[in-house]
């Protein structure tokens, strides 16, 4: 039964990683740039998810709010510091990123103070039994189904409809698609909009989880969804969905036999470095 | 159908083409020939929409297209099979085609497709493979397929014969005879001068950005001394 229940431990915290880290992989794939002040829009849509929860009582009503504004946000992240940087070398972009998410993490400081926001009324509190002596929280519920529920809308569209075909095609050859009419200034906000979205949901869900927003929760995150995206094979996707899995599971697992040892972040990066050792292109990658 | 008049295009503070002037109609075939670097791709991309445009003006049937985006482009008649193919490797021949048809309506997207399949069956076999995946001279009829999605009226052509094999070669020759024959028009960029002069009804010579020949194929074929100067240099 511990088995089961650390697995699904794992698969809790992996979809979380996933939600955050594919942003990371949207952006990297379309511009090649390193979004590290993605996991300042995961706290934001924490601190939205709170608030509008806390205003309303409405923990869907939150979750809309916080992926509608942290969108809009990403989107006007990449218009004002992006978009200029875009033809000098990519470590300038890079250096811009990491000068915003301190910035961001300052701002929460400043605005919401340093010591953090909880839910008055927490919503989805307890849990149900799955099979006999195994749980899962609501919350954890929560988490898996919306995952599924999200990444299952986002396959579909990127596979199946003409929108999704040509935003897949921008990534490969941003030229080429224009050349056949694709407005690739479209796709970079759309890009921005859907990625900090998802990682809003994930800081939304973190709160729940914790029952706690603080102005540095994405500090960990912001290194740690970097060093999935070189796990998958940057600029993969499926490949960001397994790492994400995959370091979710095992972070789960070697805090109880392990954990002694070492703590869960040396362990995610300690499996990093070993996979990277072996295939240094990622575990999707292709080059 | 198409008329450009003094045309100079580049990059930058680079001029690639100067004040070229020349006009197509259905159904005629139009070769550019010169060296590389003498102007050729730079042309046909401006023409697109996708190289900077420095002066002079450029009309499809009439309307004047000079300031306008890549859609309109596509929308009043013009599509390009780009030099090296470049083919979106990653997505399946079918999505290459999709994206073919970006700007025209599900309907003609959808017959544009089923046409594309008519004319290269092999392409209709191989829907769901990855486009990287398929040989050159499929590679070469998937570009080829995509640009004729969306119905255009004028084919833009760079560097049909490339790194393809004869064969191949011929089979894109044949379709390009069927476009003629459709009352397609084409402007071709060619470096195989007795292939382009196979096919074309006008000749236009460029030399580093400059138009130094024009007449017709026939004339251009009774001219040794072009013929010689352009096998020099292809």
């Amino acid at each position: 039964m511990l088995y089961l229940e650390l697995l699904f431990q794992g698969i809790v915290q992996g979809s979380i990683y996933a939600l955050i880290a594919l942003g990371l992989t949207l952006v990297y794939g379309l511009l090649r740039i390193l979004h590290v002040a993605h996991a300042a829009l995961f706290t934001l849509g924490g601190y939205i998810g709170v608030i509008v929860t806390n205003q309303t009582g409405s923990l869907a009503l939150a979750i809309l709010a916080a992926m509608i504004v942290v969108g809009l946000v990403g989107v006007a992240m990449y218009k004002l510091a992006y978009e200029p940087l875009l033809s000098k070398p990519p470590f300038i972009a890079l250096i811009a990123s990491i000068a915003l998410f301190i910035a961001a993490e300052e701002l929460f400081r400043i605005i919401f103070g340093p010591y953090g926001l909880s839910y008055e009324n927490p919503p989805l509190q307890g849990g149900f039994e799955i099979i006999s002596g195994f749980f899962l929280k609501y919350g954890e519920a929560l988490v898996i189904i919306l995952s599924i529920l999200i990444l299952s809308v986002l396959g579909w569209v990127s596979g199946y409809t003409r929108l999704g075909v040509s935003w897949r095609a921008t990534v490969t050859d941003p030229d080429m698609a224009r050349a056949f009419g694709v407005n690739t200034q479209h796709v970079r906000y759309l890009n921005f909009f859907i990625g900090s979205a998802l990682a809003a949901v994930a800081g939304v869900l973190v709160a729940l989880l914790n029952n706690l927003v603080e102005p540095t929760m994405g500090s960990v995150p912001s290194y740690k969804a970097l060093a999935i995206i070189v796990l998958g094979g940057l600029g993969s996707i499926r490949g960001t969905l397994l790492a994400s899995m995959i370091l979710g599971v095992i972070e789960s697992f070697g805090t109880i036999y392990i954990g002694h040892l070492l703590d869960r972040d040396a362990l995610a990066f300690g499996f990093l470095i070993v996979v990277l050792m072996f295939r240094p292109q990622g575990l999707l990658g292709t080059r | 159908m198409l008329k450009v008049e003094n045309l100079s295009a580049g990059y930058g503070d680079i001029i690639a083409v100067r004040d070229l002037s020349f006009s197509l109609e259905r159904g005629q075939v139009l070769a550019f020939l010169g060296a590389n670097g003498a102007g050729k791709s730079s042309t046909l991309m401006c023409l697109m929409g996708l190289v900077e445009q420095k002066s002079g003006t450029i009309k499809m049937d009439g309307r004047d297209i000079t300031a306008t985006k890549v859609e309109a482009r596509i929308s009043s008649g013009l599509a390009i099979v780009p030099e090296g193919r470049r083919i979106f490797p990653d997505l399946s021949v079918h999505e290459n085609l999709i994206v073919g048809g970006h700007v025209v309506s599900a309907k003609i997207m959808t017959d544009g497709i089923d046409y594309v399949y008519t004319v290269y069956p092999r392409l209709a076999e191989r829907r769901n493979q990855a486009a990287g995946s398929l040989s050159g001279g499929e590679q070469q009829m998937l570009a080829m397929g995509r640009a004729l999605i969306s119905q255009p009226q004028l084919l833009i052509v760079d560097e049909l014969s490339l790194g393809l094999m004869p064969k191949v070669v011929d089979e894109c020759y044949a379709v390009l005879q069927t476009l003629k024959q459709n009352n397609i028009g084409v402007l071709l960029v060619e470096q195989n001068t007795e292939r382009a002069l196979s096919v074309a009804d006008k000749i236009r010579v460029l030399e580093a950005g400059n138009l130094t020949w024009s007449g017709s194929a026939t004339d251009a074929k009774n001219n040794n001394s072009l013929r010689q100067s352009l096998m020099g240099i292809s």
